[in-house]
């Protein structure tokens, strides 16, 4: 499809034409090294020279806190909760973000199709852009390179000067009708370098995973995990939740939301009468792993991680699932390609 | 981006609403269990299998699921047989008949009574465990010639805790019932036997290849009952086992019911032992 040079100068007055026809959704920075996607009502205020952003765009689809019902106790009735669809542009999303998108897509098509999630996911186009790898990404080792466009309707890919802008779907031509943008004749750089990779690719990771679950890893990791579930609220692939009621001042009215859940809270897989069927954080954290790399991955053949290196940027106790995937992968091939 | 699964969202159920529905009796079968009757509205059928389960929700309290006790040959209302337990059983407790609570459901994968049927069925009940295999007991009664002989081995903590107690009466004097309980301790008054629910094993008279087995109990008690039925010779295929996690949305899609890369809430609860032995989550 056709490509268009967009000058640095230009990007402003870019998000500007499409907040003209949508609300836009972009990265914004938060604190010195901080970003985050919020609504944009300043263009000048987008940043799209960012490492990540705290939260993925996840959180539109599939929002921390959401309203099932609102029930009147004196009534004992109910309404339901509206999830109203996105219809938004998502402005400046790394091509990892766009993976997990389809990911989640898929995890609330399969089975029981999600109302909820599929009705916000209405109308959402995506930019995307691409990104620098910093020390944490390692999305080149599932597939996910810095310049892939799947998922996206436009993708801006950095040069000095300004960008490339590669329309990749009609709904992204309607997106720049309207403004004068000089088309671009030379190709695109090639794509950035990782500084991190795991070593085997999923159709290997499968074997992996299935002769690790007496690891020693898990035990090893579990020492130094606090079991605060950071890394579950971070991934843009996690997508547990927990269903809460709460009453307001006048002990009338009140309602019932779902919230984001993580697998590495103790509380997790607690029934009435206090058992906990993943007691241990080595049984917790072989959860978090194998829902990333074996569970979902045996079903579809994917990597249900994408590489965005979130869990193990805002780990507090310094775990990188990247060196647990890979010491996973040396102890097999010691013990199972290359026995002593 | 458009997904190709991307189904338009008003073509599709609401997963997490419930219906309206009443209690209609709440009777107290020991200190901690009630057993409720519910119907829902316009006396609409539930439609569950045996070994399904609901979810309960009260208002401002919070939902919970719960395994269905009464068998659907038992038409227009359903029973669940409840133990006081944490912060919603303790208001239901408190909640009389007329009062409404939240259903959805059912859920779950529930017995396969087609596999079942020709058989002789054995069920193992361990406590609370009774309550779902109820359901299906009670199937086997009502569709008596479909099936073999019904052996149902029962273990309680104390005979002052057996639930049921009208129904295991009458399970005793029904010939076409082999019935054997026994309580881990008695009080002075149990006449009848004493020892873990396993001790109930060894001495059955079974036809073993035409006889398939529910297990339901508490969590320690499978690994057990599994011992005792392997060594009574009872083929690994004809053994089912219900079991409990936390079923927090019913639909699949919260996590929490987990047993590896399983979801309890669609393929279980009621497994067929074959298909878990791999899981090391199980049991």
């Amino acid at each position: 499809m056709v490509q268009f040079f967009l000058e640095n100068d230009r990007v402003t007055e870019f998000v500007a034409h499409l907040m003209n026809q949508k609300p836009v959704y972009a990265p914004h920075r938060k604190g010195q090294k901080s970003f985050a996607f919020a609504l944009t009502v300043d263009a000048a205020e987008v940043v799209l020279d960012y490492t990540r952003t705290m939260h993925s765009v996840k959180k539109f689809f599939l929002p921390p806190r959401e309203e099932l019902l609102s029930f009147d106790l004196t009534e004992n009735s109910y309404q339901a909760g509206e999830a109203k669809p996105a219809d938004a542009v998502f402005f400046g999303v790394h091509s990892y973000d766009l993976a997990a998108v389809k990911r989640l897509d898929y995890n609330f098509t399969q089975g029981n199709p999600e109302k909820n999630y599929l009705a916000r996911r209405q109308g959402a186009l995506f930019v995307g852009v691409s990104f620098k790898p910093d020390k944490y990404h390692f999305s080149g080792s599932v597939g996910v390179r810095t310049l892939d466009t799947e998922g996206c309707d436009l993708f801006l890919t950095k040069l000095l000067d300004g960008y490339v802008l590669e329309v990749v779907t009609p709904a992204g031509e309607k997106l720049v009708d309207g403004i004068d943008l000089p088309v671009h004749e030379a190709g695109k750089p090639a794509a950035e370098h990782f500084q991190q990779h795991i070593y085997v690719p999923q159709a290997r990771l499968g074997d992996v995973m299935a002769k690790s679950y007496d690891s020693p890893v898990w035990d090893e990791t579990a020492e130094k995990c606090v079991g605060c579930g950071t890394c579950n609220l971070v991934c843009p692939t996690c997508y547990c939740f927990n269903v809460e009621e709460s009453v307001d001042v006048t002990a009338t009215k009140g309602n019932r939301e779902r919230h984001w859940d993580g697998c590495m809270l103790r509380d997790f897989s607690e029934v009435a009468g206090g058992e906990v069927f993943r007691e241990n954080l080595s049984a917790r954290q072989r959860h978090r792993v194998y829902r990333k790399f074996k569970y979902i991955s045996d079903e579809t053949g994917e990597p249900w991680c994408v590489g965005c290196g979130r869990c193990t940027a805002s780990c507090t106790a310094d775990i990188s699932i990247v060196s647990i995937v890979n010491r996973l992968i040396g102890d097999y091939e010691r013990a199972v390609v290359a026995p002593v | 981006m458009t997904h190709e699964r991307m189904v338009a969202p008003t073509e599709l159920k609401d997963l997490y609403l419930p219906v309206m529905a009443e209690i209609k009796e709440a009777k107290k079968m020991t200190e901690l269990e009630t057993l409720y009757t519910v119907e829902l509205p316009d006396g609409a059928e539930l439609g569950h299998g045996p070994g399904q389960f609901v979810e309960l929700s009260i208002f401002g309290v919070g939902e919970a699921p719960f395994s269905i006790s009464s068998s659907p040959t038992r038409r227009g209302v359903f029973e669940l047989g409840i133990r006081r337990v944490g912060m919603l059983t303790e208001v239901l407790g408190k909640m009389e008949a007329g009062q409404k609570v939240g259903i959805r459901g059912p859920f779950g994968s529930g017995v396969d009574i087609e596999k079942f049927k020709g058989k002789d069925v054995m069920i193992v009940a361990g406590g609370i465990g009774l309550v779902p295999m109820r359901s299906m007991i009670n199937y086997v009664i009502d569709n008596r010639s479909d099936f073999g002989r019904l052996v149902i081995c029962y273990g309680s903590r104390s005979d002052k805790e057996l639930l049921f107690t009208d129904e295991l009466e009458q399970w005793t004097k029904d010939a076409n019932i082999e019935y054997h309980v026994t309580v881990d301790q008695g009080s002075p008054e149990w006449t009848g036997k004493t020892g873990v629910i396993t001790t109930l094993i060894p001495g059955l008279d079974l036809d073993l290849e035409n006889t398939v087995c529910c297990v339901c109990g508490p969590p320690i008690m499978y690994r057990f009952v599994l011992l005792a039925l392997r060594s009574r010779g009872l083929p690994e295929k004809n053994i089912y086992m219900s079991l409990e996690r936390r079923m927090k949305c019913g639909v699949g899609k919260c996590g929490h019911c987990q047993i590896n890369s399983s979801y309890v809430c669609q393929d279980g609860p009621v497994y067929h032992y074959p298909d878990i032995k791999g899981l090391q989550e199980a049991l």
